[in-house]
């Protein structure tokens, strides 16, 4: 009750949607800003001791090439001192340059990475026509450029009637790497604030209050059950406010093609752009609804299960600062989750994966990586069977903690006395 | 007909025995008092009654039958550790906790509205408990507790943390409360209070009641044959041998005596009025204060 009322949580509510699209585009966005500003001339002097490839620079609107003649290039660190700022760097070309496929770049400033990469690209095409041609084939570089292979995989999947649809191994282990992730952040983070408000009325002493109004077990299920629907509204709204979000972008023609029909475009699309038309495809072919229905399902299971672990061991404590001995191994097997969900991506039908989506500690965050490739449907059915199950499990000892715990102030408790409270 | 039964209540708490078959019968509409000093098992006994906790074995009747959870909302809860939700405005903490005790809503809030106004704290109805003083979180505690016109009202030390006029206040409400039908429980060691406003008390020690009963029979029970004696003019009391002694206090108005065993009131009397003039002779009777202290100290 107090968690909603805060102002902050509704405003991040409606924010946190926004951030999550802005933060999509602001690489974008910086690229754009970047290149848009950054539009200072780097001016590089070229010493061409080869006589020969000083042209391989070319100017373009970001770099200036100016080739130095007679006394200057013997000595390029005086016509650099001379040109006092007027070049950025010197290029010096060694005359074996084709041998040693080297040059040397001398500034007082290094040099950013864009800069050196498009001197790189300059450099080696040069040097590169430089050897086709002195192997005096007039057909080699067309033969060359013939043999270039770009080999690239589709994946298709088979539905039930036998229709092809396309998949993408890659979109698959993203989406499911979003979903374990959103499940580990949203349990660690709604778990946290039961245990601070658990703490917070242990501390200020209302629970004494509370519980002579009704029984610690119903106020230890209210606060999960409480911040539980709260957690799934938010997820709703943000669910609600992406889809608007991205379907006017996508109207406005700035999300690109995301809000127009999968497959159409996958039929329409010129060859050109058949990567959107595949990610899109592959994004089709994805059972979304049984994918968000177990996303649900696993996250309630996983909510509840760590959420009354943290109403326990939070009933334990006297102040917040003191919780973290109880924490950290929560946290820690959260995190083992977490690095197992990441670790079974690349073999998310593997043994590894199998195991840790069934043992219900883990198998919130990692069932989550492996949902999207379509899990045997006697491992899901097992793992949400066992995931509820020690979640209720969780509830009842959390509950005998929760019960003795709130009302006893003073020492630090240790594990062993909270397992005598248990019994 | 006692208003609630504590029978042969027995609580332990790891290999530490709480309460040893603690009896305690108050009568419907009394104000009662449970006296002990801290750690003598008072609040586990107040946690048994309002059914925070269980006891391991004995029973707890209300009204003449067992204890359902049920009951609870009839019951009024004050700790001794006060605690208020600090980040909610003081009318919300009040009609969510009224809530709490199954009020409904609109009946709440004209509760809530009555009772601000009665501790003059309408002005504050939408702050923040925490910008509170304490005296006035205090009240608002007090009305939490209250407002749901509990049959049963139990205090734990109520006059902590308020100041004279504010405990004044405090006592004549818990006095009308009692005058409107309520049964008060009230936990202390303030030892004044009780002398003002409890017709009885129960006594613990070391987990077990060592002294119970009504606070002028208790009284009189522990009374030491003192009195106190005024004679005219600037005489001095001497004290008599086989008939009384004079003791030493600074804090009554005229001379402490003390009986002899065996020698009567009617004897010192007539040897007071032989050699002085006999302006008046009260008995003093000792105080809850000393009661405690000096039963306390026997049981140790």
């Amino acid at each position: 009750m107090t968690i909603v009322g805060k102002k902050s949580f509704i405003i991040m509510t409606i924010l946190i949607p926004f951030l999550l699209i802005l933060l999509l585009f602001v690489p974008i966005l910086m690229k754009y800003i970047n290149d848009k500003t950054d539009s200072s001339q780097i001016r590089i002097a070229v010493v061409d001791r080869s006589r020969n490839y000083g042209g391989a620079f070319k100017d373009n609107g970001r770099y200036r090439f100016e080739l130095l003649q007679g006394d200057s290039m013997d000595k390029p660190f005086d016509t650099y001192k001379k040109a006092s700022g007027r070049i950025d760097a010197i290029m010096v070309i060694p005359e074996d340059v084709l041998e040693r496929q080297q040059v040397d770049l001398f500034s007082e400033k290094t040099l950013d990475e864009s800069t050196m990469m498009y001197l790189n690209q300059c450099l080696t095409d040069t040097l590169s026509k430089a050897k086709i041609a002195s192997f005096h084939d007039p057909d080699l570089s067309d033969k060359i450029a013939q043999s270039q292979v770009n080999a690239t995989i589709k994946s298709k999947k088979w539905n039930e009637n036998g229709e092809e649809q396309e998949q993408s191994a890659t979109i698959a282990s993203i989406i499911g790497l979003v979903l374990a992730f959103l499940t580990y952040t949203f349990v660690l983070s709604y778990g946290a604030m039961i245990m601070n408000s658990v703490v917070e009325e242990k501390t200020n002493r209302i629970v004494e209050v509370i519980v002579s109004s009704c029984k610690p077990m119903e106020l230890m299920m209210g606060k999960i059950i409480g911040v539980g629907l709260v957690g799934l509204t938010q997820f709703a709204i943000w669910v609600v406010l992406m889809g608007i979000a991205m379907g006017v972008l996508g109207f406005m023609g700035i999300g690109g093609d995301v809000s127009s029909s999968p497959e159409t475009m996958g039929m329409n699309m010129p060859e050109a752009d058949s990567t959107v038309a595949s990610m899109m495809s592959a994004f089709a072919s994805i059972n979304w609804l049984s994918l968000l229905g177990n996303f649900v399902l696993y996250f309630i299971g996983g909510y509840l299960l760590y959420s009354s672990l943290f109403a326990g061991f939070g009933s334990a404590v006297d102040q917040a600062s003191d919780s973290s001995q109880f924490t950290m191994p929560i946290i820690l097997i959260m995190m083992v989750a977490l690095y197992a969900g990441i670790g079974c991506m690349s073999n998310p039908n593997g043994p590894m994966a199998v195991w840790c989506s069934i043992i219900p500690f883990t198998s919130p965050v990692v069932m989550m990586v492996r949902l999207p490739f379509d899990v045997p449907w006697w491992q899901l059915l097992l793992s949400i069977v066992l995931l509820f199950a020690t979640a209720l499990l969780c509830i009842w000892i959390s509950a005998r903690i929760y019960r003795t715990g709130i009302l006893l102030y003073g020492k630090k408790r240790s594990f062993k006395e909270i397992v005598k409270w248990i019994k | 007909m006692n208003f609630i039964d504590v029978n042969g209540v027995v609580k332990q708490y790891d290999g530490h025995l709480a309460l040893d078959h603690v009896d305690l019968h108050v009568p419907q509409g009394a104000i009662y008092g449970l006296l002990g000093p801290n750690g003598a098992g008072k609040t586990s006994l107040i946690r048994i009654i309002n059914r925070i906790t269980r006891a391991d074995s004995g029973t707890v009747l209300l009204n003449g039958r067992e204890m359902v959870q049920e009951d609870i909302a009839n019951i009024g809860y004050l700790p001794e550790e006060r605690g208020l939700y600090k980040k909610i405005k003081v009318a919300d903490e009040i009609v969510y906790l009224a809530r709490l005790k199954g009020m409904p809503k609109p009946l709440a809030v004209s509760e809530m509205e009555k009772w601000l106004e009665r501790f003059d704290l309408t002005e504050w109805r939408n702050r923040k408990v925490e910008e509170l003083s304490k005296g006035m979180q205090q009240k608002v505690q007090f009305i939490t507790t209250v407002i749901h016109r509990p049959q049963l009202l139990i205090f734990d030390e109520p006059f902590s943390g308020f100041d004279p006029v504010n405990a004044e206040q405090l006592k004549r409400e818990i006095i009308q409360l009692r005058d409107e039908g309520s049964t008060i429980l009230f936990s202390t060691h303030n030892m004044a209070s009780v002398e003002e406003i409890c017709e009885q008390i129960t006594l613990i020690n070391h987990s077990r009641v060592v002294l119970e009963g009504k606070v002028a029979d208790i009284k009189r029970q522990h009374k030491k044959n003192l009195f106190v004696v005024n004679v005219a003019g600037e005489e001095k009391v001497e004290p008599k041998n086989g008939l009384f002694e004079v003791v030493p206090n600074d804090d009554v108005n005229g001379t402490l005596i003390k009986l002899a065993t065996g020698a009567t009131l009617h004897d010192a009397i007539a040897h007071l009025n032989e050699h002085h003039t006999l302006t008046g002779i009260t008995e003093k009777l000792p105080s809850m204060h000393e009661i405690f202290i000096e039963t306390v100290q026997n049981n140790a």
